[in-house]
């Protein structure tokens, strides 16, 4: 897995190649903690990930309720399908605004 | 400052892994920082060590011994530090003599299951053929129990307000014709939710779903070839792990999750679930079944055994759980706090609980102590506690079950009652006044109340609403035993001819007894218990007993809905009427009434007056109350007649200042419930032959 920060109009992105599970979960975690600035809302780019683990989708959660304190907004930018059906199932989905592409970010905000 | 605790830093390595003493509760894995809490109980063991394996590796990743120093009691525990929770896999050896006829099974060749694991993998997708090469089959994993309840909690719904539908997981959405993305699953019943809040129901009771092993037993018909399995799931493999086949993430491992959406999402359209519980026995049978954890663990502690370390069989399933043992008896309490602050369920209904009731050599308790502990626990205090009353040696406790002013009960006497009424029995008009009002001949006298009576007429075991009107007999042959399963007393009648029919008159027929049945079961006291796709006319083409089947006999055929729209419109009217009607739902056998009639009253073709000789087959009873905050009279009326023949039924009079509306008759086919009550100023009606008919007061304008 790889981690990014990249930046789109006012946006933060933070680009993930590879699969998020319990093996690379603490990257993402402590570069979320140590390059996460603290006044501009967060995309999340998510095209590149074939799968995220239960570890993977927990981080999630945490990193959605970091922005929430931050007043900030978190978007998901191109969740697969079959991610998204897990996350519906399991009832994660619901706590995230998802977007299909960074095009469509200002919609979100 | 916040000082580290020095009780979590590793003292020594073992097999490569830091670890430490741990803690000996609670049982099974806990987090601990920096590392996993693990720990088992065995009496007779004489050494333990723990396996760890990555996900789905065949060999393990570490052999840890626990040394003898780590046991306190009979409990091993140790603390592993550095495992990657997600991945990791565990089970235990155990040491100890092999002497079946001394009640001792113990093979440290062979890998167990914690009896506490939370979550299991091994049979993650539904219906895989698993790899029965694997030394270790149902694998310990360790979950995540952090999900994000928002606020939500057990309903606690009043008992007498409850109507419970009964459902079985993947047969309630498995069939295209259901139209969900997410097919008999968990997330499938999510889907359906919107259904299940318009029809009314404000209870699910969900068949087993604590995992189970629908391989188990499993075989091929020899005649169609088709593959037959443990479907219904009668048969647990871990108590507090949700069966992952059944959840659409279960692959993923995240059945945990998926599990609680569900129960979350039922809560927020005021749904309760109820569990299906199955503590008699365990999917470890007799001694020709495999050791997949207690047998392993410590044989003659959780299993009843006889002198010479035979399995005692009053499951009828191969053995019977110990449950009377101290041991035991903590596992299930354990078990069921679990659920019900882990997973916020509402209610459990104990299959065969009678046998819970038995001492270690199966004798009957007068006071047994699992059934006691139960109903006074502090964490199930407000849990509905639900009895099949009975077990498969003969012990048969309906209105007996020890209750401790707690327990509910299947009543079976309603269904047999309410059956032979209805296709018309003799001798049936005494017991069925006493089944409609709530069964005080069963639980008045010992201070129970009439919702203590969960009435039903069909469930998951026998046949099916639309059957039970178009079979005499049983038709099992697609179960593979030659049609000698299954129960033979279903006090069923096929209105003329014997299964799938053209004759239009025998299919009206069949059509007004379905309603005949929802509409007695609607107007009776005691709770109500609805089977999955009765109110739209669901069959299993005779078959009573579709335990092992895994196909469109099982499933829901959901298409039913429209062609059976009048059938599934009147039982949703019903429903309602029953939550709108107070009388329907009185708890108490000494309620005085309303000011102007009895609490429960019975009446036949002229008011006052029943026809109680064996040969009557017109029954009609009036439940009244007064309203509390209006200060009207609550009243409703129902008159049956299962006679072959038209009959004229008087209605009683009623104080000036109200007048009749009718709201249902069976015996108008073309409008058997009515949009809005009509006004009824005759002094009585006819009701037409098999038909029923559903009576209410309003107050006179004046």
């Amino acid at each position: 897995m790889e981690v990014k920060l990249e930046s789109f109009n006012n946006w933060q992105v933070i680009k993930v190649c590879g699969q998020i599970d319990s093996k690379t979960v603490g990257d993402l975690r402590d570069f979320i903690d140590s390059e996460l600035k603290e006044d501009q809302p967060v995309a999340l780019e998510l095209t590149e990930v074939p799968f995220m683990s239960s570890a993977g989708l927990r981080t999630l959660l945490t990193l959605q309720r970091k922005t929430v304190d931050m007043g900030v907004d978190l978007v998901l930018v191109g969740v697969s399908t079959e991610i998204a059906d897990t996350m519906k199932v399991t009832g994660f989905y619901q706590f995230f605004k998802v977007v299909e592409a960074l095009e469509n970010l200002h919609g979100a905000a | 400052m916040e000082l580290e605790r020095i009780d979590n830093i590793p003292t020594e390595t073992i097999s490569g892994y830091r670890v430490r003493p741990g803690k000996p509760l609670p049982f099974g894995v806990s987090s601990v920082p920096g590392g996993l809490n693990f720990s088992v109980y065995t009496s007779a063991g004489t050494s333990c060590t723990l396996v760890l394996f990555s996900r789905s590796e065949m060999s393990p990743l570490a052999e840890i011994k626990i040394p003898d120093h780590y046991r306190i009691g009979d409990v091993y525990s140790i603390a592993v530090y550095d495992l990657d929770y997600e991945d990791i896999e565990y089970g235990f050896r155990i040491g100890g003599p092999f002497e079946p006829d001394k009640g001792n099974r113990f093979d440290p060749t062979n890998i167990l299951m914690d009896p506490y694991s939370r979550v299991i993998a091994g049979r993650d997708e539904w219906g895989v053929d698993p790899d029965w090469d694997r030394a270790y089959q149902y694998r310990s994993r360790v979950a995540f129990d952090d999900f994000d309840w928002q606020g939500d909690s057990p309903l606690e719904i009043d008992d007498a307000k409850l109507v419970i539908y009964e459902l079985h997981v993947r047969s309630f959405t498995k069939s295209d014709t259901s139209g969900v993305k997410f097919k008999g699953t968990y997330a499938g019943i999510v889907e359906k939710i919107p259904y299940l809040k318009a029809l009314g129901i404000n209870a699910v009771e969900l068949m087993p779903v604590f995992e189970f092993d629908e391989f188990e037993n499993s075989r091929t018909h020899p005649d169609t070839g088709e593959k037959l399995y443990n479907y219904w799931g009668y048969s647990t493999v871990a108590f507090f792990a949700p069966k992952a086949g059944f959840a659409s993430s279960g692959r993923f491992g995240m059945q945990v999750d998926e599990f609680k959406q569900l129960v979350k999402e039922l809560h927020k359209e005021g749904i309760e679930v109820i569990l299906d519980v199955v503590f008699n026995h365990t999917a470890e049978g007799n001694e020709r079944g495999p050791s997949i954890s207690f047998k392993g663990l410590d044989n003659k502690i959780y299993y009843m055994l006889t002198p010479e370390g035979y399995y005692f069989n009053f499951s009828g399933t191969g053995n019977t759980l110990n449950c009377n043992n101290p041991v035991v008896r903590n596992l299930v309490l354990d078990c069921l706090r679990y659920w019900a602050a882990e997973y916020h369920i509402d209610g459990f209904r104990f299959d065969l609980a009678s046998i819970l009731g038995r001492d270690p050599w199966g004798a009957p308790l007068s006071n047994p102590p699992l059934l006691e502990s139960l109903a006074f626990d502090p964490i199930l205090s407000s849990c509905k506690l639900i009895a099949e009353a009975w077990d498969a040696g003969g012990l048969y406790q309906v209105g007996t079950f020890p209750a401790y002013g707690r327990w509910s009960e299947w009543n079976g006497k309603y269904r047999d009652t309410a059956r032979r009424y209805l296709k018309g029995d003799n001798d049936q008009i005494g017991q069925m006044a006493q089944r409609v009002q709530g069964s005080p001949d069963l639980y008045q006298s010992n201070g129970r109340s009439p919702a203590t009576s969960i009435n039903f007429i069909t469930c998951h075991d026998g046949f099916t609403l639309a059957d039970l009107v178009s079979f005499n007999d049983k038709h099992n042959e697609a179960n593979g035993e030659n049609n000698s399963d299954g129960g033979n007393d279903n006090y069923s009648w096929n209105c003329g001819a014997e299964g799938w029919t053209e004759d239009l008159g025998i299919r009206a027929l069949r059509s007004k007894q379905s309603m005949n049945a929802i509409g007695m079961l609607m107007t009776s006291r005691g709770t109500p218990m609805l089977l999955m796709g009765d109110e739209f006319g669901r069959s299993q083409h005779g078959n009573n007993n579709a335990y092992c089947i895994d196909s469109e006999i099982s499933w829901v055929d959901w298409s039913l809905l429209e062609s059976n729209r009048s059938l599934y419109e009147f039982t949703q009217a019903l429903i309602r009427f029953r939550h709108q009607h107070e009388c329907l739902r009185i708890n108490h056998f000494d309620h005085h009434g309303s000011s102007h009639f009895p609490s429960c009253s019975f009446h036949g073709t002229t008011p006052w007056k029943v026809d109680w000789s064996p040969e009557s087959k017109q029954l009609s009873w009036l439940m009244s109350c007064d309203n509390i905050e209006t200060g009207l009279m609550d009243a409703v009326y129902v008159a049956t007649n299962m006679a072959h023949y038209a009959t004229w039924f008087e209605l009683p009079t009623l104080p000036n200042e109200y007048k009749w509306q009718l709201c249902f008759n069976t015996g108008d086919s073309d409008n058997p419930c009515q949009a809005l009550p009509v006004d009824f100023s005759d002094s009585g009606i006819l009701a037409g032959e098999r038909s029923l008919l559903i009576f209410t007061v309003s107050p006179r304008e004046t």
